[in-house]
C-alpha cells in the first residue's frame, strides 16, 4: 500500500503546522534514501535478527485449539526485545534519525511498550529521549515508565485532557514545532501525518512477511488473520502479508471498552466518522460538535480516538473487516491464553484474542492467525486491580 | 494591519462578545475569532484552557460562527481561526455558504499551505491565510503567492502560542525580506506579540501584527483588556 500524495484514497494527508512541512519533507527524503540503499537494509536486518530476536516464531497453540474448536496460530512478536512488536519501528525510525543527524528524539506512548522502544534504540545509539505519556497511563503501566528511566529517557506525565494517548501525542507534536531543527518525532503507529503511516508501515511490514513465509512452509494458508488495533501499527504490520491473497480474511479489533455508548470505548473505526486529527484525515470519534470524544479502555495502547489513515482506507474498500471487544472479553482472553498456553498477552493483543475465542463457532475447524503484540508484564497491575473487582 | 485575537465564547457568551466591542472601539484593524477545538496542538497552555473552557460553557461552533454573523455591519476585518476538523467535519461547503459573506479568511494551524487544496476542491469559498515560518524555504513562496488571501500568516517563533519570541533576531529579520522582496501580500506577524514596543517594532518590520495569548489572558475581565487593548494602539 502506496500513498499518493500523502493520501490513500481520500484518507491520510499532513494536517500539521506549517514549520513542520520541511521536516517532513526532510523524512520523507531520509526514508527515500534508506529503501533504495541495500547498506541501510542490511544494517537494519542485523540490528532486527541479532539485537531484536527477529525472526518472531509462529507457534500453534494447541491447548486452545483443541478447546474451542479452531486452529489458533500465534505470531509471536510478545517474545521480542522489549516485549511488543513497537521496537521493529524504532529501530527503523532512530537509524533514520541518525543519517539526518538528529540527536534527539521525542516520542508519545500510551502502554510505555513504544516509549520503551524508543529509549532503548536510543540507548543504542547515544540519542537523547523524551517521552510523552499522559499521566493516567504512568499511574497504569508504572513498569515501562521506570523502564524508560532506567534506559535514560526523561518521561514527561501530560496533565491535559483524559491524560491518555491524544494527550501525549498532542504534547510531543508541541515540542516538535519548538525544538523541530535537531528533534526527530519517532511517532509509533500508522498515524500522524505523512509520511509517517508509510514509514511506520514498512518497518512493520516484516510481521506479516515472516508469518506468510511460515504458511508457505506449512504448505497452507490462515483462513483469516486478527489483529488488535489502536493506532493500527501492529495490525497493517501483519495485513501487509496478506493484503493480495483475497482468501485470506482480514479482521482488526478494535477497543470496545464498557459498552458501545459514547465516551465508553475507543472503537474509531468501527463507530466514528472521517475527521481530520493529529495529522491525518481519518475515521475519527467525535461528537455532533466536531470535537474529539473522550475514550476508554482497560488497555492504554488502543485507548485513542484516532486510528492510522491506510486503515480507513482499507475499510472502505471493504478488505478488512473492523470489529470491537469489551474489556471483559479482552480481560477473558489474558486468563485463558495464560492458563492454557502459558503466555501472558499485553492487554492489546488480549482485544485479538479475544475476538476469536468469542466466534470460536464460525471459526470453527479454520486456521487463525492472531498478531500477539506484545506481551503482558506491564499490565499485571491493571489485571490485578479487576481480578479484586471479581473476588 | 493591528489585530487581536480572541477565544470564541470565552469565558462565557456574553463576555466575550462585549471582548469583541472593545477590540472593535479601540479601533483595531481585524479580529481574529477562534472557534473552539479540543485538541488545540497549536495553543500553548493559556489559549489551551480558554478553548477547554469555552466549550464547557457550549462554545459549539453554531454559536461562535452565530456572533460573529451579528457583526455584519461592522468595518473591522473578520478572520476565524480554529482546527481543519471544525470546518471538515461541520461540513467544508456548508461552513463556507455560512460565513463567506462575512468573513476575509481563515486561518487553519494544522492545515498547511499544500493542504488548503482539500478546502477550496470541495467548494471553500474564504480566503484560507497562508503560512510562513522561520522554517520557510524559497521553493514555498509559490504556493503562498496562490492563496487568495490578502494577507500572510507570518509565524515568528518555533512553538505554540504563547512562546516569546525575538523580533530583533537576523532569522527572522531574513525570513521577512525573503517574504517581502517575493510577495505582495501583506506580512502578519502573529505569535510572540505581548507588548507596545512588540507591536510598533512589528508595524516597522512587517506589515501587522496580531496579539493572542496576552488579549486572551484578559478575557474574563473585559476593563482589563480594554486598557490592555489601548496600550498596544
Ligand atoms: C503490545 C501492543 N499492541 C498493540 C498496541 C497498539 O498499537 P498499534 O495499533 O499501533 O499496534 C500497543 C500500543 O501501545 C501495544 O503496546
Amino acid at each position: 500500500m502506496r500513498a499518493t500524495d500523502g493520501f490513500y484514497g481520500q484518507y491520510g494527508g499532513q494536517f500539521v503546522p506549517e514549520i513542520l512541512i520541511p521536516a517532513l519533507d526532510e523524512l520523507e527524503r531520509a526514508y527515500q534514501d534508506f529503501k533504495n540503499n541495500d547498506g541501510s537494509i542490511k544494517l537494519l536486518q542485523r540490528y532486527l535478527n541479532e539485537y531484536a530476536g527477529r525472526p518472531t516464531p509462529v507457534y500453534y497453540a494447541k491447548n486452545i485449539s483443541e478447546k474451542y474448536g479452531f486452529g489458533l496460530y500465534l505470531k509471536r512478536e510478545d517474545l521480542l526485545h522489549t516485549g511488543a512488536h513497537k521496537i521493529n519501528n524504532t529501530i527503523g525510525q532512530v537509524l533514520l534519525a541518525v543519517s539526518m543527524k538528529k540527536k534527539r528524539v521525542i516520542a508519545e506512548t500510551g502502554a510505555g511498550q513504544h516509549g520503551v522502544a524508543t529509549a532503548t534504540a536510543a540507548a543504542l545509539f547515544g540519542l537523547t529521549c523524551r517521552i510523552y505519556m499522559g499521566s493516567l497511563d504512568v499511574e497504569r503501566q508504572m513498569p515501562n515508565v521506570k523502564k524508560m528511566r532506567l534506559l535514560g529517557a526523561e518521561v514527561v506525565p501530560v496533565d491535559e485532557g483524559l491524560r491518555t494517548l491524544k494527550d501525549a501525542i498532542s504534547a510531543s507534536l508541541k515540542d516538535w514545532v519548538t525544538n523541530v531543527t535537531g528533534t526527530h518525532y519517532l511517532l509509533g503507529s500508522v498515524a500522524g501525518p505523512h509520511p509517517f503511516p508509510e514509514i511506520v508501515a514498512y518497518f512493520q511490514s516484516v510481521i506479516g512477511r515472516e508469518a506468510l513465509d511460515y504458511f508457505r512452509l506449512q504448505g497452507f494458508l490462515p483462513d483469516c488473520v486478527i489483529a488488535c488495533v489502536g493506532g493500527g501499527s501492529n495490525a497493517l504490520g501483519i495485513f501487509q502479508g496478506f493484503l493480495e491473497l483475497s482468501a485470506v480474511e482480514l479482521i482488526g479489533v478494535e477497543a470496545g471498552g464498557r459498552s458501545l455508548d459514547p465516551g465508553q470505548n475507543a472503537a474509531t473505526l468501527t463507530l466514528g466518522s472521517r475527521g481530520i486529527f493529529q495529522g491525518a484525515l481519518s475515521y475519527l470519534l467525535q461528537d455532533g460538535f466536531c470535537q474529539v470524544r473522550d475514550v476508554h479502555s482497560v488497555s492504554a495502547g488502543l485507548d485513542y480516538a484516532g486510528v492510522g489513515p491506510q486503515h480507513s482506507f482499507l475499510k472502505d474498500s471493504g478488505r478488512v473487516t473492523y470489529t470491537c471487544v469489551f474489556d471483559g472479553q479482552a480481560l477473558n482472553a489474558f486468563h485463558e491464553l495464560t492458563r492454557l498456553e502459558g503466555i501472558l498477552p499485553a492487554l492489546e493483543s488480549a482485544h485479538a484474542v479475544a475476538y476469536a475465542l468469542e466466534h470460536a463457532q464460525d471459526l470453527r475447524g479454520k486456521r487463525v492467525l492472531v498478531n500477539l503484540s506484545g506481551r503482558g508484564d506491564k499490565d499485571l497491575g491493571i489485571i490485578e486491580k479487576y481480578m479484586g473487582k471479581e473476588a | 494591519m493591528r489585530g487581536i485575537y480572541l477565544v470564541g465564547g470565552y469565558p462565557d457568551r456574553e463576555t466575550f462578545n462585549e471582548c469583541v466591542h472593545s477590540v472593535i472601539e479601540s479601533g483595531f484593524d481585524f479580529l481574529e475569532i477562534g472557534i473552539p477545538f479540543n485538541d488545540p496542538i497549536a495553543d500553548g497552555p493559556v489559549i489551551a484552557r480558554a478553548i477547554h473552557e469555552a466549550l464547557e460553557n457550549g462554545a459549539a461552533p453554531d454559536q461562535v460562527m452565530d456572533d460573529i454573523l451579528l457583526l455584519k455591519n461592522t468595518e473591522i476585518k473578520k478572520y476565524v481561526m480554529t482546527y481543519a476538523n471544525v470546518v471538515y467535519s461541520y461540513g467544508i461547503k456548508k461552513f463556507s455558504g455560512k460565513m463567506a459573506d462575512y468573513l476575509d479568511g481563515v486561518i487553519i494551524p494544522d492545515l498547511p499551505n499544500r493542504m488548503s487544496r482539500l478546502f477550496y476542491d470541495n467548494g471553500f469559498d474564504i480566503p484560507v491565510v497562508p503560512f510562513a515560518t522561520l522554517e520557510t524555504r524559497l521553493s514555498d513562496i509559490d504556493m503562498i503567492n496562490r492563496s487568495k488571501s490578502e494577507i500572510i500568516y507570518f509565524v515568528g517563533v518555533r512553538g505554540i502560542t504563547g512562546a516569546s519570541g525575538n523580533l530583533e533576531s537576523s532569522e527572522l529579520l531574513e525570513k521577512i525580506r525573503m517574504l517581502k522582496d517575493n510577495t505582495d501580500k501583506k506580512v502578519i506577524i502573529g505569535f510572540g506579540i505581548k507588548t507596545r514596543d512588540d507591536a510598533v517594532r512589528a508595524l516597522r518590520i512587517g506589515d501587522g501584527f496580531v496579539v493572542g495569548t496576552e488579549a486572551v489572558k484578559r478575557q474574563k475581565k473585559p476593563d482589563e483588556l480594554k486598557s490592555y487593548l489601548n496600550s498596544l494602539m
